[in-house]
C-alpha cells in the first residue's frame, strides 16, 4: 500500500524517516565521537562536538586493541558465540524437524513446555544452573557457557523454525520419497534448502545469544579472567572508578561491528525468516 | 500430514531428533524451576545458606529413629532434600519452613485482608469496561462477516473506566495496596511498564514499516538497516550510553535542553522521569523488531486487495483500517505476546540505567524495580532466596497462564496441533 507520491507527502515521509534514523543511530554516533576524541571524555562541552568529530585520533582503538585484553576477550567471545551458533542451529533444526513432520504423543505438551520455561524469571535460574554446571565439572569453563547459551536460545529458535517448516508443503518431500528418498533424506535435500531464511535467523539469534550476553557470563565465568568474554571484559572496564570512556567507546563499537555486519548480510532473510511460531504473515 | 514411519520405529526416530533439545531444556530450564520451587519452601537466606552435611552418628540416629525408612531413605533423601534431615534452629543450614508454605503466607498475608481485597476489587472494577469491550469486539469480529467499526466502543469504555476511577477513589485503593509489601508494588509497576511500552512498539513499528513500504521510496535497504541498528547493538552497551544521556549534570539530554534555555530535570532521581527513561530506552531498542515483522507481513498482503479497494474509492486510511490492520493481526499478535514477556522480564537495560532506583525508602522496592531487577537484588544483594523463590513461582504461574491464554486468543499455535 503506497501513499500517494505527491511532493508534499514525499518530503514528509523522508523527513520522518530521517528523524527515526537520527533517533536510532545517535547513541551509537555519540559513542563513535567519544571513541575518536582525544582523551578519555565521554562528553564534549563544545556544542558542535556533540554532533560532529572535531579532533580525530585512533589512539583509543589502538590502546584498546593492543594494550588491553580486548583481543583475548574477542577470541573467547568468538569461540563461545561460534560454538553456540553451530549447536543452536543443529539442535533447533533437528527438534523443529521432529515437531513439524511427526505426529506423536506428547508433541503438544513438548511445545507448550518450551513456552512455559520462558515464563520463569531467568535471573533466579542463575544459581541452580551454576550449581548444575559445577556438578558436571563445567563451572567456570567456556563449555558450560556454550551449553547454557545454546539451551537458552533453543526455545525461541525451535518454535520459529518449526513455524517455518510447517509452511513448506509436505508434498515436495513426498514427491522425493516416491523417487526413493527416505523421509529424513528428503527432508534434508528438499525442505532444508527451502528453509534457508529461517536457518539464517536461527544462526543470527544463536550468535547474538553468545556474543551479547552479560549477566550469565559474569556469574558462570566469575574469576576466570583469561576466559572472559567481551561483555564481561567491557563491563569490568565500565565499573572502574576512573572509567577510560574513550577506550570503552572504542571497544563498544568494535563489539557491535560483527553483529551489525551479520545483520546487514542477513537482512534480506530477516523479514521472511521470522515466522513468530507458526503464523506466516 | 505425517511421515511414513510407524509404531516403535517412529518413536525412536522422534526421540533421536528431540532428545538433545529436550535433555538440555530439562537440565537447564526445568531443573532450575524445580530447584526454585524447592527453595521457596525453605528458609534459605543470609543466615541459613548451607546445604546440610550430616555427621555419621546422625545417620545412625536417624536409622534408629525411623526403622521403617531405614538407611536407604537417609542416603537417598539427604543429598536431594537436606532440609528434611536437619532441624530448623540449626544455624547456617537451611531447612524446610514450618509449615512448608510459610514463605507464600508471608508474601501474601497483607494482600488477603478484607481492606486489601476491597481495594483490589475497586481496581478491577475500573478496568471491567475495557475487558467487556475487548470481549465484545472479539465476538463481533468472529460472528459477523463485515464487522462494524468498534473503535468508539473503546473510547466509551475508557471514559467509563476513568469515571469509575474517580467514583471509587481508586487512587486511595492503590496507595493502600502499595503498603501491603513488595509483591503488589513490583508486579503492579512491571505490568504498568509493559502496558506503557508495547503500544509504542506497535505504533512506531507500524508507522515506519508503512513509510518504508512506499514503492517510490529510494534507498529502502539503507534506511532499514540504519533503523535496525539499535536491535543489533548489545544491550549492555546501549544501556550504558543511555544512562549517560540521562545524567543530570553532563548528560546529553540536559545539555541539549540547556541550549534551549530549559533546566532539565534529574532524570534518574525522580520516580516519574526514571520510569519514562526506561520506557524510552526500551522503545528505542524494540520498535525496529516490530518494524521488521510488520514489513514482512505487509509484503505478504496481495496487492489485488488494495487495487479492488482503490476501484471502490476507498481512501488511504480506509484501506489501512479495513485491509492492512486486520491482515497484520496474525503476524503482529505473536510478536506482541513475545515482547510482552521479554519486557516483563527485562533486566539488563533497567539494571544498567537505574539499578531499580530511585530508592523510595529502606526495604521498599525502588521506582523502576521490576520483577527481574527485584529478583536479582533479593538473590544477590539481600540473599532472601526462600522468599524470592516463592515470589518467582507465583510470577511463573501468572506469566505462564497469561502466555497460554494469549496463545489461545492469538492462535499462535493454530495448525500446530492438528
Amino acid at each position: 500500500m503506497s501513499m500517494k507520491g505527491t511532493p508534499l507527502t514525499k518530503v514528509l515521509v523522508y523527513a520522518l524517516i530521517v528523524l527515526a534514523v537520527l533517533f536510532s543511530i545517535y547513541p551509537i554516533w555519540f559513542a563513535f565521537l567519544a571513541s575518536i576524541r582525544p582523551g578519555q571524555r565521554l562528553f564534549s562541552l563544545n556544542l558542535a562536538g556533540m554532533f560532529i568529530p572535531l579532533d580525530i585520533t585512533l589512539e583509543n582503538f589502538r590502546a584498546m586493541l593492543f594494550e588491553k585484553d580486548f583481543l583475548m576477550w574477542a577470541g573467547n567471545s568468538l569461540l563461545v558465540a561460534g560454538l553456540t551458533t553451530i549447536a543452536a542451529v543443529t539442535l533447533a533444526t533437528s527438534g523443529a524437524f521432529a515437531f513439524s513432520r511427526f505426529r506423536f504423543v506428547g508433541r503438544e505438551a513438548g511445545l507448550i513446555l518450551f513456552l512455559a520455561v520462558q515464563a520463569f524469571p531467568g535471573v533466579l535460574s542463575l544459581v541452580p544452573v551454576a550449581l548444575l554446571l559445577y556438578r558436571l565439572g563445567l563451572f567456570g569453563s567456556q563449555w558450560g557457557l556454550v551449553l547454557a547459551y545454546t539451551i537458552g536460545s533453543l526455545v525461541f529458535t525451535t518454535w520459529n523454525l518449526k513455524g517455518y517448516f510447517d509452511t513448506i508443503p509436505m508434498e515436495l518431500e513426498e514427491a522425493a520419497m516416491i523417487d526413493g528418498c527416505g523421509p529424513i533424506q528428503s527432508f534434508i535435500r528438499i525442505a532444508l534448502p527451502l528453509a534457508r531464511p529461517a536457518l539464517a535467523v536461527t544462526a543470527l539469534f544463536g550468535f547474538m545469544a553468545g556474543w551479547n550476553e552479560y549477566v550469565m557470563a559474569s556469574v558462570l565465568l566469575s574469576g576466570q579472567t583469561d576466559r572472559y568474554t567481551l561483555p564481561i571484559g567491557l563491563a569490568q572496564m565500565a565499573n572502574d572508578i576512573q572509567v577510560p570512556w574513550g577506550e570503552y567507546a572504542a571497544g563498544a563499537l568494535m563489539v557491535s561491528i560483527p553483529v551489525l555486519v551479520l545483520f546487514l548480510w542477513l537482512q534480506k532473510y530477516l523479514e521472511s525468516g521470522l515466522t513468530m511460531g507458526g503464523v506466516k504473515g | 500430514m505425517g511421515v511414513t514411519y510407524r509404531g516403535l520405529r517412529k518413536y525412536l526416530i522422534v526421540l533421536f531428533f528431540i532428545a538433545p533439545t529436550l535433555l538440555g531444556v530439562l537440565m537447564l530450564n526445568v531443573f532450575p524451576i524445580l530447584f526454585n520451587v524447592y527453595i521457596s519452601f525453605t528458609n534459605r537466606n543470609t543466615y541459613h545458606y548451607q546445604t546440610y552435611e550430616p555427621a555419621p552418628e546422625e545417620r545412625a540416629a536417624f536409622v534408629e529413629e525411623h526403622p521403617a525408612l531405614g538407611a536407604f531413605a537417609w542416603d537417598v533423601l539427604c543429598p536431594v532434600m537436606p532440609a528434611l534431615c536437619c532441624s530448623p534452629d540449626r544455624m547456617m543450614v537451611y531447612c524446610l519452613r514450618e509449615p512448608f508454605y510459610d514463605n507464600y503466607v508471608r508474601l501474601f498475608e497483607e494482600l488477603f485482608t478484607t481492606s486489601s481485597l476491597t481495594a483490589m476489587g475497586k481496581l478491577v472494577l475500573t478496568i471491567v469496561p475495557l475487558i467487556a469491550v475487548s470481549i465484545a469486539a472479539g465476538q463481533v469480529r468472529k460472528r459477523t462477516l463485515s464487522p462494524p467499526a468498534t473503535w468508539w466502543w473503546w473510547l466509551v469504555a475508557a471514559a467509563l473506566g476513568v469515571g469509575l476511577w474517580f467514583l471509587l477513589d481508586a487512587r486511595a485503593a492503590l496507595e493502600l495496596l502499595f503498603d501491603t509489601g513488595s509483591f503488589f508494588v513490583v508486579m503492579f509497576r512491571t505490568v504498568l511498564y509493559v502496558v506503557a511500552c508495547i503500544p509504542f512498539f506497535f505504533v512506531f513499528g507500524l508507522i515506519f514499516a508503512l513509510l518504508l513500504n512506499n514503492e517510490w521510496l529510494r534507498g529502502k535497504g539503507i534506511w532499514r538497516v540504519l533503523i535496525i541498528v539499535p536491535w543489533a547493538v548489545p544491550s549492555y552497551i546501549s544501556a550504558l550510553i543511555w544512562q549517560f544521556f540521562f545524567r543530570t549534570e553532563q548528560g546529553t539530554i540536559n545539555q541539549l535542553l540547556g541550549i534551549l534555555g530549559v533546566q532539565g530535570p534529574s532524570w534518574l532521581l525522580n520516580p516519574g522521569t526514571a520510569f519514562f527513561a526506561v520506557v524510552l530506552v526500551n522503545i528505542w531498542m524494540s520498535y525496529p523488531f516490530f518494524m521488521v515483522i510488520i514489513l514482512g507481513a505487509l509484503q505478504a498482503i496481495p496487492t489485488e486487495q488494495y487495487e479492488a479497494a482503490e476501484v471502490d474509492g476507498a481512501t488511504w486510511f480506509q484501506q489501512l483500517f479495513n485491509i492492512t490492520l486486520p491482515l497484520l493481526r496474525p503476524a503482529v499478535m505473536p510478536a506482541i505476546v513475545l515482547s510482552s514477556i521479554t519486557t516483563f522480564q527485562m533486566f539488563n537495560t533497567v539494571w544498567l540505567i537505574t539499578q531499580g532506583g530511585p530508592i523510595q525508602g529502606a526495604g521498599v522496592p525502588g521506582a523502576t524495580e521490576f520483577v527481574m531487577v527485584h529478583a536479582y537484588k533479593q538473590v544477590f544483594q539481600s540473599r532472601n532466596d526462600g522468599l524470592i523463590g516463592a515470589f518467582a513461582v507465583i510470577v511463573f504461574i501468572i506469566l505462564f497462564a497469561a502466555t497460554l491464554y494469549s496463545m489461545r486468543v492469538t492462535r499462535i499455535t493454530q495448525g500446530a496441533y492438528e
